[in-house]
């Protein structure tokens, strides 16, 4: 069998900053609708990192590209497809990236409108579709039989909305700190951990009774070259020891132990993107066909 | 009215030899990257039979599906099915993004480093028009390889399939399970 070597590193971290930014958006303007005089530091750190870090991954699928890349006009062909889910992606980047600079900077005070509930909801929609759609452009993929089952989208939308609570709260650790309260995120957080085990527990579940594609990815995972960082990158450092610290009050950490613990879920979620990526085998084009 | 025509391949399996002939044909003539190749031809071993263990030869190349999961994938439409059934890349339009790649389940796509676009095999488009084979079909020394227009009953891959069928060979195309619709037959006597 053959692995796919198409997509790489680049995307690998696409598809992690594309979705921490868009969980940093939806856990922001979650909290906006709810209660915002209450969160407005969690807020500020959301717009702050939101549309920056989802347009800084970006950049890495541009830097990705061929010919695209140095011929710059080419890219508005990317609206020629409506089959095309990377011109649903493109679309939808476009979209949230002007939806999350207009409600970013009005949560930052550089514009006076806001776009009032519209612009929440409308954004949080965006986020969910970012988030999602990081995983349905490789998962509709029949190619690779691994990245070809739908709990890879619900696995990467969790995972992003948990490393975009990480993301902000360092931010606001660092640049907006007020007194007020972050045990509403940490219990959040700490959810979210748990649903990411479940997941990832489908996922290989599922895998290991998979077609033989799915089987070898799903090894190399658990057993493989990827194994280091699937026990300790993934589920050591980026999901059981921050839920081991999330998980309790008195545990809960500030100041800078809490941003390492955070960071950690951070390191964790690019892991994750990077071995589903690189664990992405091709369909065995001969299999079955060789008679004697 | 005559129906469009229809270009598919037809290997017959037994007559490979793993020469790699059609693989430097191929790459002689569309100037190919150093490190890929257009055509391929894998190696199988066959383990069903206990002491009867035979290695067979499987040419392999960009199957021109009819329903090429490559052409729903591109963003830029730069990968299109055309009329003739060749799928073809326009390479002016082509950004270069692999999604193509990773979509194709035969990993028949590379990716041209110097010309930042996809590549595959064409079925020799343009040359087809002008008088010429496929340069694999041209050059395979065991003459395995047939090329023609399969709704024209007189080509001679039509012939070489029909009579297969007749003489109930086997005939096959790579993964139908996947709903692709290859356009390449291996026949095996």
């Amino acid at each position: 069998m053959v692995f796919q070597e198409a997509f790489e590193w680049k995307i690998a971290i696409y598809l992690f900053l594309a979705g921490t930014g868009a969980g940093a958006i939806i856990s922001g303007a979650l909290s906006d609708i709810y209660k915002r005089e209450k969160y407005i530091s969690y807020i500020k750190a959301a717009s702050l990192i939101g549309m920056p870090l989802v347009a800084f991954g970006t950049l890495f699928l541009l830097f990705d590209l061929g010919q695209g890349l140095w011929k710059p006009w080419l890219l508005i062909y990317l609206f020629a497809n409506p089959k095309s889910v990377m011109t649903w992606g493109t679309i939808i980047l476009a979209l949230f990236i002007i939806c999350t600079t207009l409600y970013g900077a009005y949560n930052l005070g550089i514009i006076k409108f806001g776009g009032g509930k519209a612009i929440k909801v409308l954004s949080i929609g965006l986020g969910l579709a970012t988030a999602g759609y990081t995983a349905i452009l490789i998962g509709v993929l029949r190619a690779v039989p691994f990245w070809h089952q739908s709990v890879l989208s619900i696995l990467f939308l969790v995972s992003a909305l948990s490393t975009g609570i990480s993301a902000t709260l360092i931010v606001r650790e660092l640049f907006f700190k007020d007194e007020s309260h972050t045990e509403v995120y940490r219990i959040t957080h700490f959810y979210s951990m748990i649903i990411e085990i479940f997941l990832l527990l489908s996922l290989v579940v599922v895998a290991f009774n998979g077609v033989p594609e799915m089987i070898f990815s799903i090894k190399t995972i658990v057993f493989g070259s990827l194994s280091f960082r699937f026990w300790v990158g993934v589920l050591l450092v980026g999901i059981i020891i921050p839920l081991i610290f999330s998980g309790s009050e008195k545990l809960h950490l500030d100041g800078y132990r809490m941003i390492i613990i955070e960071s950690m879920v951070l390191i964790g979620g690019y892991n994750l993107r990077i071995i589903i990526v690189h664990a992405g085998a091709f369909t065995d084009k001969f299999a079955n066909y060789i008679v004697g | 009215m005559a129906k469009p025509k229809k270009f598919v391949m037809a290997y017959i399996v037994n007559r490979c030899i793993d020469c790699k002939a059609c693989m430097i044909a191929c790459k002689s003539r569309w100037d190919v990257p150093a490190d890929h190749f257009r055509t391929h031809i894998d190696a199988g071993n066959c383990p069903t039979m206990p002491g009867k263990t035979r290695t067979h030869y499987l040419p392999s190349q960009c199957n021109h599906c009819d329903d090429p999961p490559c052409v729903t994938v591109c963003p830029t439409k730069a990968s299109h099915k055309r009329d003739d059934g060749l799928v073809y890349i326009d390479r002016t339009i082509c950004i270069g993004c692999k999604y193509c790649i990773v979509s194709c389940p035969y990993d028949e796509r590379f990716y041209n480093e110097e010309a930042g676009v996809a590549e595959k095999c064409t079925f020799c488009f343009p040359k087809i028009y002008e008088g010429y084979q496929p340069a694999c079909v041209e050059t395979c020394l065991g003459h395995a390889r047939f090329f023609g227009d399969i709704n024209d009953e007189n080509s001679e891959v039509s012939k070489v399939i029909n009579e297969a069928v007749k003489n109930k060979q086997k005939v096959w195309k790579l993964r139908t399970d996947l709903g692709t619709e290859p356009n390449i037959y291996y026949i095996q006597y």
